[in-house]
């Protein structure tokens, strides 16, 4: 058995004129689990058509197992290679462990009936997916996530080497994606099963995958494994979007996070003139930094030390940070950085962090924020609970009421909800354009 | 599972000598009634040349030629239309998906109806075909009528089922209106034509079972042959073809099938509505969707059905004979109703 079970050479799809697809080569390693992706009108379902036979593309041919599957017969195919759809509809009341036991047609010759091994393969097939207390349940009857297993359970028993599917999980709830899910990689470790799906959920696709195929205008833009074709770049070129890109904490793949309304509008445009500039630390500043990157400010950060989480966060959101050495206090350097940055911004925010001699320089700066007529916002979750958060001996709380006598201005946080109540917190932030605060 | 093969070939095996039964008890039936060990002595001394008893001491010679060259064939023959059209319907409600389907749905027996009509008012053919002029004519207008419905529909080398269906109904429709012009510009034997159209067994002999049995034949065993791929066929066309099955052949070979069947049994009955359409719902009802068995029970249900109802029609008002469509659709709709009632919301579509 050769290492590659499927070969696409040069397939072209049109439709009419328009080119669905245009020159599509890749191969398909034996065991691999690869995931197909793009936006709508790619070329991804008109891709799988085209390697299932549903389809013949106007140019270009599909090798399966060293054989061009245009000149193979249907039964010959259906033996090596299983399809199941994003939805299939069945009007007609067949119970649960028929349909599973048409995946044995390909099999079987018109007077033969199901045998011994026929009924051993169902059973199993049906035990992998969890159908079996299903059997007797006519398919007309079940759910969208049960009919999807069902129909996995009746395309395992035509013991194929590949697995296409189209959009598994797209009509499921979460709990039924992750099932799906779980249980294609079951199959694909445990059963050797090759297994290339289209995906519309990225995340999906990055978690399961070892392999995604990245597909833009009928053409591969990128493939490789998610962590290199979920890339920002390929993300914004690709989709036309914005998106966050971190690794998940658990798995270690790549996770995508929309970043809501972040087409740019004539109000954000606006927006992005303004410039705020956060004093955080901690984690403290991690969900106020994401907020107002959503809302187009433009932000800055500082002063941070190597290492610390608000620091990883803003470098995700591609937030400019004047950085400090780890475990280190603000040294004048980078407190004379941070100021050249305050005087820059239109406003300045702090953070709900505690103080300690490490970083008292930044409240100073904030000080420096007042001097220069900036705005300045104090993060509270308590009123006046700075006290509980000084660890200078009270140096930082002497100062923070200076500042609000100058014309700090509190946020309490409590007040906003519990977390970040997105609207009212930036309407609470901007009453009005910042010059006028 | 095992059970279920043992169960549907007792179902079949019932069902075989339920027929069997229906036709002797029928063949007692009628203005020169016999007794059934009578009916089934005549049968043996004919069918298999065993003579039991003198016969000629039981029944009299006109007796047995009612029986045997009479009615029998006329039986026969009602059985097989109403084999042909239960399973035609069976597969043509599978091949179309859709509940409405009936063997006539893509215009075979407006077809049958023009040619029929050709032959009664203007005798067309009559030179060529003899005494079998009409059902030949008929005959070659189902065959004509489906070749042009599907070369209609035809999309390069696919038939896209909604095409063909649309095409069915609008050139049936065509036909309907020219059978229509030519009774109105004949002006001449419309009794027989309209007759003809409400369908019938009257006088039919061997004659007409010969001439369709071909037919039948040919048409039934790849029906029977495709049964497990009908099954597949009605989770969608591209599923069944992920299964293994070829469907485009497969449609061209079932239609072709069906046509075969429907043509023949119009031209010697002419057009018997509801038992190509009601009996497959019926048997769906009783055994599920399942092919495999639903085929053989609606083709042997429809035989039986069609015997009965054709003995109805030809003893009920005798000797006035009632065209079988009627018996057909005034027995069959109220039980398909109960039965739709009684077992609601499972009839499979």
């Amino acid at each position: 058995m050769s290492v590659v079970i499927l070969k696409i050479c040069d397939v072209t799809c049109k439709y009419d004129t328009v080119k669905v697809l245009a020159e599509v080569n890749f191969k398909i390693r034996r065991g691999s689990f690869t995931g197909i992706i793009g936006p709508n009108g790619s070329g991804k379902s008109t891709l799988l058509k085209t390697i299932s036979k549903a389809l013949k593309p106007n140019r270009g041919t599909v090798w399966l197992n060293e054989q061009d599957i245009y000149r193979l017969k249907a039964q010959a195919i259906a033996q090596q290679m299983a399809v199941v759809p994003q939805e299939t509809v069945i009007s007609f009341p067949f119970l649960v462990k028929e349909v599973v036991m048409m995946g044995r047609s390909p099999y079987l010759g018109p007077w033969q009936a199901e045998g011994k091994r026929d009924y051993l393969i169902c059973h199993q097939a049906m035990q992998l997916t969890n159908t079996l207390p299903l059997a007797n349940r006519p398919v007309t009857t079940l759910s969208g996530g049960e009919k999807q297993r069902v129909i996995i359970a009746q395309a395992l028993t035509q013991e194929p080497e590949i697995l296409l599917l189209d959009e598994p999980t797209s009509h499921l709830d979460i709990n039924h994606q992750l099932e799906i899910m779980e249980l294609l990689q079951r199959l694909n470790q445990e059963q050797k099963l090759t297994i290339l799906a289209v995906f519309h959920d990225l995340n999906l696709a990055a978690q399961y995958c070892d392999q995604l195929i990245l597909l833009h205008q009928g053409k591969i833009y990128a493939l490789g494994k998610p962590e290199e074709v979920l890339i920002k770049k390929n993300i914004q070129e690709v989709y036309q979007t914005n998106v966050l890109i971190e690794k998940h904490s658990l798995t270690g793949r790549p996770y995508l996070t929309l970043l809501p309304g972040n087409t740019l509008t004539a109000q954000k445009a606006e927006l992005r003139n303004k410039h705020i500039h956060v004093i955080c630390g901690g984690g403290a500043g991690t969900n106020i930094l994401r907020l107002l990157v959503n809302q187009g400010y433009t932000v800055t950060a500082g002063v941070l030390n190597k290492g610390d989480v608000d620091l990883e966060t803003a470098k995700t959101l591609d937030i400019p940070v004047i950085e400090e050495v780890s475990f280190m206090p603000v040294s004048q350097a980078s407190h004379c950085l941070n100021l050249e940055m305050i005087q820059k911004a239109d406003a300045c925010l702090v953070a709900c962090i505690p103080f300690g001699h490490g970083n008292l320089k930044n409240i100073e700066a904030v000080a420096f924020a007042l001097d220069e007529g900036k705005p300045v916002f104090f993060m509270e979750e308590n009123k006046n609970d700075l006290a509980s958060r000084d660890y200078t001996g009270g140096k930082a709380e002497k100062l923070y009421h200076e500042l609000i006598k100058r014309g700090a201005r509190t946020i309490n946080m409590v007040n906003m909800g519990s977390g970040f109540e997105l609207s009212n917190f930036i309407r609470y932030l901007t009453p009005g354009p910042l010059s006028e605060a | 599972m095992l059970n279920q093969f043992l169960k549907w070939r007792l179902i079949f095996i019932a069902l075989v000598f339920f027929l069997f039964l229906i036709i002797v008890v029928c063949l007692t039936i009628g203005p020169a009634p016999g007794s059934i060990l009578n009916v089934f002595l005549i049968l043996a001394k004919k069918i298999l040349g065993l003579t039991f008893f003198k016969p000629e001491e039981r029944w009299s010679s006109t007796f047995e030629t009612i029986i045997f060259a009479v009615r029998l064939p006329r039986l026969i023959l009602a059985a097989l239309v109403g084999a042909a059209l239960a399973s035609a319907g069976v597969v043509l409600q599978g091949l179309l998906k859709n509940p409405l389907a009936d063997p006539y749905i893509l215009g075979i027996s407006s077809g049958a109806a023009l040619g029929a009509t050709l032959a009664i008012l203007l005798g067309v053919g009559s030179s060529l075909f003899g005494a079998y002029t009409l059902p030949a004519m008929a005959f070659i207008g189902a065959i004509v009528t489906i070749f042009i419905v599907y070369n209609i529909s035809r999309v390069g080398q696919q038939v896209p089922m909604g095409n063909l269906l649309l095409a069915g109904i609008a050139v049936g429709a065509f036909f309907s209106a020219l059978v229509t012009l030519v009774m109105v510009f004949s002006g001449a034997d419309l009794h027989a034509v309209i007759f003809w159209l409400m369908g019938g067994l009257a006088n039919r002999g061997w004659g007409h079972v010969k001439a369709i049995l071909p037919y039948f034949l040919v048409g039934l065993i790849p029906i029977f042959l495709a049964r497990r791929k009908l099954n597949l066929l009605l989770l969608g066309e591209e599923a069944a073809q992920h299964l293994g099955v070829e469907v485009e052949t497969l449609k061209v070979i079932l239609l072709g099938a069906v046509t075969l069947m429907v043509a023949a049994s119009v031209s010697v009955s002419g057009i018997i509505g509801f038992v190509g359409l009601i009996i497959p719902h019926i048997f769906r009802l009783l055994t599920g969707p399942d092919h495999r068995i639903l085929l053989p029970v609606s083709a042997l249900g429809g035989a039986i059905f069609l015997v009965l109802m054709d003995t109805i029609a030809r003893t009920a008002a005798a000797p006035l004979e009632i065209p079988v469509g009627v018996i057909t659709a005034l027995w069959g709709a109220p039980f398909f109703i109960y039965l739709l009632r009684k077992k609601k919301g499972t009839v499979g579509f």
